[in-house]
Parts: C-alpha cells; sequence; structure tokens
C-alpha cells in the first residue's frame, strides 16, 4: 500500500492507495501516530484509491480518532468507495466517524 | 467454460493474505463475479483466516490452511480447514455495535464482518481438525460496472 501525506490549510492529508490490511496496517498506524505526537489536529484521509480495507485498517481508524479527540482534533475520511463505505456501515463505525463525499467537502467543513 | 472450483494452500503467514486475495481474484473474474462480490469474499476469507494464524496455533511451526471455493447454482462456497486449536467463530460474541466511540472495541469485529457478508456459516471438528463452510448468494454474472460517484 501506499500512502501519500500531504497538507492543506493546516489539514494532514493522508492519500491511502492500495489494500489496507493486516499486512500494511502497521505501516499506516505509524504514520499517522507520528502526526498526532507532531501535533495535528486536523487529519483527513482520502479512500479515493484504496481498494480494499478490513478490521485491522479499521482498528487503526478508531485507535487515531480517539486519540485525536483526547486532544481535542478532528478526523475525516472522504471519497470512499461503496463498499469500502459498505465495511463502515457493518462494523456500526459510521455512527461515530465523519464520512463526507468529497475532498473538497471535507476541507471545508474543518 | 470457465472452471467452477479452485483448491489452494495458505501458510500460516499474514504475508499469505496477498496469495488469497489473487486466488480470489482470478477465480472470481474467471466466473463472472462483480467487483463488490470478489471483495466481500476476499474480506470474509481474510478475517477468517487471519483470526485462524493469530490465535488458533501456539506453536512456533508453519502450519498450512487449505482453501476450497466452488461456484454452484448461483452460490458459493467456501472451506476453510485448520489443524489449529477448536475454535468456533459462530459462537463468537457479537461487538457492540451501539456503542459511542469512547466505548468502542475492536475485539470481534473481524468475525462479525465475515458473518454479515456471508449468507451461511458453518462450524465442524472433525479429525483434529476445524473446518468452516461459507455460503454466499451471488446474482447471475453481470458485467462489471465502472464506478459511479455518489
Amino acid at each position: 500500500m501506499e500512502i501519500i501525506e500531504e497538507s492543506q490549510s493546516g489539514v494532514n492529508i493522508f492519500k491511502l492507495n492500495g489494500r489496507l490490511d493486516s499486512n500494511t496496517s502497521q505501516g499506516f498506524e505509524k504514520k499517522i501516530f507520528q502526526a498526532i505526537d507532531d501535533g495535528s489536529k486536523s487529519m483527513l484521509i482520502d479512500f479515493k484509491d484504496l481498494e480494499y480495507i478490513s478490521s485491522a485498517g479499521l482498528r487503526v481508524i478508531l485507535k487515531a480518532t480517539k486519540a485525536l479527540k483526547r486532544e481535542e482534533g478532528k478526523m475525516m475520511l472522504c471519497d470512499m468507495q461503496d463498499y469500502v463505505k459498505e465495511v463502515f456501515e457493518i462494523a456500526g463505525f459510521d455512527s461515530f466517524l465523519t464520512i463526507v463525499g468529497t475532498m473538497d467537502d471535507a476541507l471545508q467543513a474543518f | 467454460m470457465a472452471k467452477n472450483k479452485i483448491s489452494f494452500k495458505l501458510k500460516s503467514k499474514l504475508s499469505e493474505l496477498d496469495t488469497l486475495c489473487q486466488h480470489l481474484e482470478r477465480f472470481g473474474q474467471s466466473i463472472g463475479l462483480s467487483p463488490k462480490c470478489i471483495f466481500e469474499a476476499n474480506l470474509a476469507l481474510d478475517e477468517l483466516f487471519t483470526n485462524i494464524i493469530s490465535y488458533g496455533f501456539n506453536d512456533n511451526k508453519v502450519h498450512t490452511i487449505e482453501v476450497t471455493i466452488s461456484h454452484k447454482n448461483n452460490k458459493l462456497i467456501f472451506n476453510i480447514e485448520d489443524d489449529g486449536m477448536p475454535f468456533n467463530p459462530t459462537e463468537a460474541d457479537t461487538p457492540d455495535l451501539e456503542c459511542t466511540i469512547e466505548e468502542c472495541k475492536i475485539g470481534g469485529l473481524g468475525i462479525h464482518l465475515a458473518k454479515n457478508l456471508m449468507d451461511e456459516v458453518c462450524y465442524q471438528r472433525c479429525k483434529e481438525k476445524n473446518i468452516l463452510t461459507l455460503k454466499k448468494n451471488v446474482k447471475e454474472a453481470e458485467p462489471a460496472k465502472k464506478r459511479v460517484k455518489g
């Protein structure tokens, strides 16, 4: 999996490309927690090019969102393929994570 | 005509998730499954396989997990066999899905996903092996659709 990190208007953007599973989730966890340690308060994960997610990936997103909330930060997720979004819904995560359509929608909401 | 059954073996290593995905994609495409259906089957098998290799063995040996997938009468049937400790995922607790983010725990989520993505999950313990049989109803094969942004 490829993770591209960008910053736009003070928002840390993580663009995920490929498969987020038990093999790749640790690398993603390291990157996202490095950004939280570095003081990032606004985070956006772009799912546009993410083909696949398993519970290992959900776990990292849950953990990071909790950590960010403790720091009074904000996490948003955008541009999911329908079947990726369905995984968040089956897990019940859509009730407490903010999932929006496009990156522009997300950036305006910070 | 496309072959309607495949069997393959996976070693008890996380890197085998890629092998699982390759087999599923090749088989799924050959019988005309939709990308969504391949994705869901992949996720269910990933979660059960990851669970087996994470908790099923208490030695450091490499074990073999056997997978068979067949397609008949608009039904996909998956068979997963391992020689690990007895574990029946159909009896695993369902995570609390009504919880708040603070209360939310990740344990049991993988099995919950697998059960939801399949129409039937059966477990048997036979000859020192765990045997899982999963069934998924699929629609008639249809051409792959392009992603529609919504």
